[in-house]
């Protein structure tokens, strides 16, 4: 499904990647473990195209990510960034800009209910304006985005961070059990509990 | 009101009489240098220290303007549809490199984006004022195509300027939350769309106020200009709304345009915003 080989990105004069390989296959869920500046968050701006590497190969469905392929691979990609980068609207007005423009896959009310409670969000936080949202507030609203528009690769920096532990546990149970494939960034050891995570030390 | 003086008078009165302003002698313009000495005076007893900026930008716009008048002279003595176009193209040019110096973006990659989205509406504009409101003759007379062109070039200027840093600015400073919507719609119109909202606003809300405030507290120069060189009030006015409907067009469809011209050059093909846009700010 992805497939980084041999790899090798400069920015600002500082060598990230050296010779990078890396195989994630389709339903694989994979956590990347490493300290920080060591380049885990440019793996998935490579990914997503906003950073382009200096020698080696990346393709995502055996695609490489260039201008003709670039849009639809962005159409099959999940992202969290961490610090969950949503433009400063009301939660309402994001919801439905992204329905208007047929991004959210899952519209059923229902669905829409029982991932709000799962997230344990209150209906009152979707009438606020993203500035005014906890940490925590944001991170769920960003991954309740992400359920919503139920793209078949996540790519997840730091989902859990901002929350508390019986939160963070529901949560990874959740993210875990979805038949997508999944790249985990995170500090978190709740992730580990999991036996079906493989985990990537850098 | 700005103007007075009872030279103006018996000539309104006198309506289309093509008399033109009384011409004023080079001693009677530098009379006016007298006020300096108060200003000089103040500087000096409040320590200001405008005086060296302030003398050289008097001088500047003396000469400036004195090589305006001898080849505007020029171009009116041979009133050449080509000479005048050239002259068009010429300040065009002009006035894409303040534009992009001002916005402190690359002149030698944005000209031509700019260039192009200066000239087409510009062109329309002007050609649909001399043609359709004026409806003169000669659409090449460099009597209305000089001044009228000027005009409307030295708004536009403003309004770009306006735009483009809005714009590119915008993006540069919230560029993980344009990435961020990018990944989310994957679709770089939609993820710009806020940008480009705001930059469009920004750019022709100043015409917008100076729309509804123009007559209440100054007299625009247009008007000014035309009534000193004798037309009668009503036809000044007349040609004050034109002009005024004339820029705000201009201004709204150039900074559009040099919103969309420039995307090409601003990102990349992977719709990132490229980061060697920009002038380096020391």
């Amino acid at each position: 499904m992805i497939k980084f080989e041999s790899v090798y990105l400069k920015r600002n004069d500082k060598q990230i990647f050296s010779d990078l390989n890396l195989v994630i296959k389709k339903n694989e869920k994979v956590l990347i473990q490493g300290r920080s500046g060591i380049g885990k968050t440019t793996l998935f701006k490579i990914l997503l195209g906003f950073e382009t590497i200096e020698k080696g190969s990346v393709t995502f469905n055996g695609k490489d990510i260039d201008k003709e392929h670039v849009k639809e691979i962005r159409h099959q990609i999940f992202y969290l960034s961490q610090d969950i980068d949503l433009k400063n609207e009301r939660v309402t007005f994001l919801l439905d800009e992204l329905q208007e423009h047929n991004v959210l896959k899952n519209q059923d009310q229902a669905i829409f209910s029982r991932l709000m409670d799962l997230l344990d969000l209150k209906t009152v936080v979707l009438n606020q304006s993203v500035k005014d949202l906890s940490g925590g507030e944001r991170q769920r609203i960003g991954l309740l985005i992400g359920f919503l528009m139920d793209r078949p690769v996540w790519l997840l920096d730091e989902p859990t961070s901002a929350l508390d532990e019986t939160l963070k546990r529901k949560i990874t149970d959740y993210i875990v059990a979805q038949d997508k494939t999944i790249v985990i960034i995170s500090h978190d050891d709740v992730w580990k509990k999991n036996s079906t995570i493989r985990i990537e030390r850098w | 009101m700005m103007m007075s003086g009872k030279k103006t008078a018996p000539l309104e009165l006198r309506g289309g009489d093509k008399l033109g302003a009384q011409d004023i002698t080079v001693l009677s313009l530098a009379s006016l240098l007298v006020f300096l000495i108060p200003v000089f005076y103040i500087n000096r007893r409040l320590k200001l220290s405008i005086n060296a900026v302030m003398v050289s930008s008097i001088i500047r716009m003396c000469i400036q303007l004195s090589f305006v008048g001898l080849y505007l002279e020029f171009l009116f003595k041979y009133n050449s549809p080509v000479l005048n176009m050239v002259y068009l193209l010429i300040m065009i040019s002009i006035a894409c490199q303040s534009i992009l110096k001002a916005s402190n973006l690359k002149v030698l990659t944005f000209f031509i984006p700019v260039f192009f989205s200066l000239l087409l509406p510009f062109a329309i504009i002007l050609f649909f004022f001399n043609a359709v409101v004026v409806r003169i003759d000669n659409l090449f007379e460099a009597k209305y195509l000089i001044p009228i062109g000027g005009m409307l070039l030295g708004n536009c200027l403003r309004s770009i300027i306006i735009g483009l840093n809005s714009f590119y600015s915008g993006i540069q400073k919230e560029e993980k939350v344009y990435l961020y919507s990018l990944s989310l719609f994957c679709s770089r119109i939609q993820a710009l769309k806020p940008y480009f909202k705001q930059s469009i606003t920004a750019s022709v809300t100043p015409t917008i106020a100076s729309m509804a405030t123009i007559g209440l507290v100054s007299l625009p120069g247009m008007m000014t200009g035309q009534i000193l060189g004798g037309s009668i009030p009503l036809v000044a006015i007349k040609y004050q709304m034109a002009i005024m409907l004339s820029i705000f067009y201009t201004e709204y469809f150039s900074t559009i345009l040099a919103v969309l011209f420039s995307l090409k050059v601003g990102f990349n093909e992977l719709d990132v915003l490229n980061q060697n846009i920009f002038v380096s700010r020391r």
